[in-house]
């Protein structure tokens, strides 16, 4: 049996060469692919972001153990896909038009990849009509709109107004997040969630793509 | 518009003795960290290109290896705003002006983009977070450190000719840790910390270094008031870096930087935005700071960080800039009396924004903030 508590606890310790390494191994054992995505990779991240949370663990350690994982992942991406596996949902995220802040950004991306969320990121300053079109040509499910100022999170609410312009609100969830937004701002303008960090990011896409969130 | 100064004339000594908390009694002074150009130029009624400045600077700053590379233009653009603030200051009835030493620092390039939605333009500067000017030990000894020499105090001896009596400069420094994720990039840093902490260790010297220096030459000018060292440390839920890597990495180093200002008897005023409730007690214990500035309502709103720590710093405005930015005139008269009834009675608070008077904030909640406090003064016989 493949020692999958050594891929976890790579990740968990931001050890990228150990995770590649471990994933490897498990692969060379013949360990289904989704197997350590499921059983090794999404529990690790999860406990990165407990930790974040309770501030065990901060930006730098969020930032090892995602670059771990991307190390492990790499080897499995091809033979995830050649299996026909699914992922958990797919997000657009973005930094919205004005703003080229993307450190938070990056984070919730990285937190929801090693969740097991497909993750298309378009990036910092990101016009409404850029989020509305990729949502139109990908299977997205959800939306992640990042902020830092006061003034640019209004570019929030013209962004889903763009997506409800196009026809596209009722199939995407939009989530936001970013230093000056809060949840009666995210109430406001119309949005299904608030995360007040990267790793509430995460719970929440998992909630709000939970088959009965779906509409 | 401001009908007229906050008060008629300046007096930097009850400013000083508010920061040091040595009297509860007398006005509540008004201190920002900054002005955006934008707004000064409002206040001021003097017509400036700040968009066009801007760029100017952010277009050379990061290219000057000395001061003699200065062009005649960025130069003329230096003097520009020292008067701009100078005038300012004069108007808003301030009692100090905000000055910036010139110290050739090499920075990465930040980039300028238009917010567009607070005023009719309004460009920010943001800083690259991803690579930064020194990522590995060759890019380190590459670096082009200044010698102290090239350091100048030029701006505070031309602002000291023209201020009114009773004004007094607040020097305004960069700090080590805000520099250390410019000139390292945040997610290279952040690697950095586990993969080569002695390198962020040597960049981290090199800054305290230059730091140190300038804060003290500063401090021992006789124009000088106050040093407000602006350093900010944290994202919304939390400090960057653990407090540990702080306490063991940064902390020393700011007591180094203040106490080259207390060596001179200034007032050592840290802006550090952010939650940063996890590195206070290092703050003020190991550092020894006088005073604390930045708040968002959104963190802790500023009457608890008053409650919490009025016995031991004093607290420098606080009034949300969502609200500022966002919010309605009556709204913001009524939040400033409410952070007035709070911290007022007790001393050791300046009124002030959560964070600059920055180009996105609306002018009349600004005018708003300034009558509300300077009513308030009149109601208690200021």
């Amino acid at each position: 049996m493949a020692d999958l508590q050594k891929l976890h606890d790579a990740i968990l310790s931001g050890d990228a060469k150990t995770a590649a390494a471990a994933a490897q191994e498990a692969l060379g054992q013949k360990v289904p692919p989704i197997e350590l995505v499921q059983h090794a990779m999404v529990p690790a991240m999860d406990e990165v972001g407990r930790r974040f949370e309770c501030q065990d663990y901060f930006v730098p350690e969020l930032l090892l153990s995602a670059r771990a994982m991307k190390a492990a992942l790499e080897l499995l991406r091809p033979l995830l896909a050649a299996s026909g596996a699914q992922p958990a949902g797919t997000v657009v995220i973005g930094t919205v038009q004005g703003d080229l802040h993307d450190i938070g950004k990056n984070l919730v991306a990285a937190l929801l990849e090693g969740g097991g969320f497909e993750v298309i990121d378009l990036g910092a300053d990101v016009a409404p009509e850029k989020f509305v079109e990729t949502v139109q040509r990908t299977r997205a499910n959800i939306v992640c709109l990042s902020a830092l100022l006061t003034v640019t999170m209004l570019s929030m609410r013209t962004t889903i107004e763009g997506l409800k312009a196009a026809g596209l609100r009722d199939r995407v969830k939009v989530l936001v997040g970013g230093a000056p937004v809060t949840r009666q701002f995210a109430d406001e303008i119309g949005a299904d969630g608030y995360g007040e960090n990267a790793s509430v990011a995460v719970s929440l896409a998992r909630t709000l793509t939970a088959p009965a969130a779906i509409g | 518009m401001l009908d007229r100064p906050f008060k008629e004339k300046p007096n930097f000594e009850h400013l000083r003795a508010v920061l040091m908390r040595e009297r509860t009694d007398g006005p509540v002074p008004l201190l920002e960290l900054a002005a955006d150009p934008e707004i000064m130029a409002e206040v001021t009624g003097i017509p400036f290109a700040a968009d066009r400045a801007r760029a100017t600077i952010f277009s050379t700053v990061g290219s000057i290896a000395s001061l003699d590379s200065l062009d005649a233009d960025t130069a003329a653009l230096a003097v520009a705003l020292m008067e701009l603030s100078l005038a300012y200051s004069r108007t808003v009835g301030l009692d100090y002006v905000t000055v910036i030493p010139l110290v050739p620092l090499v920075r990465t390039r930040a980039q300028l983009a238009d917010t567009g939605l607070g005023r009719e333009r309004a460009l920010r500067s943001w800083q690259d977070e991803h690579r930064g000017l020194i990522t590995n030990r060759d890019d380190f000894s590459a670096y082009r450190w200044p010698s102290l020499d090239q350091i100048s105090l030029l701006p505070v001896d031309y602002t000291a000719t023209k201020m009114p009596d009773g004004m007094k400069v607040m020097l305004m420094y960069m700090g080590i840790f805000e520099d250390l994720r410019q000139l390292m990039g945040f997610e290279t840093l952040a690697y950095a910390t586990a993969d080569d902490p002695g390198l962020v260790d040597d960049v981290l010297e090199g800054l305290t270094q230059v730091a140190e220096y300038t804060v003290g030459l500063a401090a021992a000018h006789p124009a000088t008031g106050a040093i407000f060292y602006a350093d900010d440390m944290g994202f919304s839920s939390g400090p960057f870096l653990s407090p540990r890597f702080m306490r063991t990495h940064v902390m020393p180093r700011l007591k180094r930087i203040a106490d080259a200002c207390h060596a001179h008897g200034k007032p050592f005023i840290l802006h550090s935005c952010g939650n940063v409730l996890p590195l206070m007690e290092d703050f003020i214990d190991m550092v020894g700071i006088d005073a604390k500035h930045s708040f968002e309502d959104k963190i802790l709103p500023v009457e608890e960080w008053y409650a919490r720590y009025r016995n031991r710093i004093a607290i420098v405005g606080g009034l949300d800039m969502d609200l500022l930015g966002r919010g309605s005139e009556a709204e913001v008269r009524a939040r400033t009396r409410q952070i007035l009834q709070a911290c007022a009675p007790g001393g050791g608070y300046c009124m002030g924004t959560g964070n600059t008077a920055a180009n996105y904030i609306k002018i009349d909640n600004y005018y708003a903030m300034i009558d509300e406090t300077r009513t308030w003064n009149a109601e208690h016989g200021y």
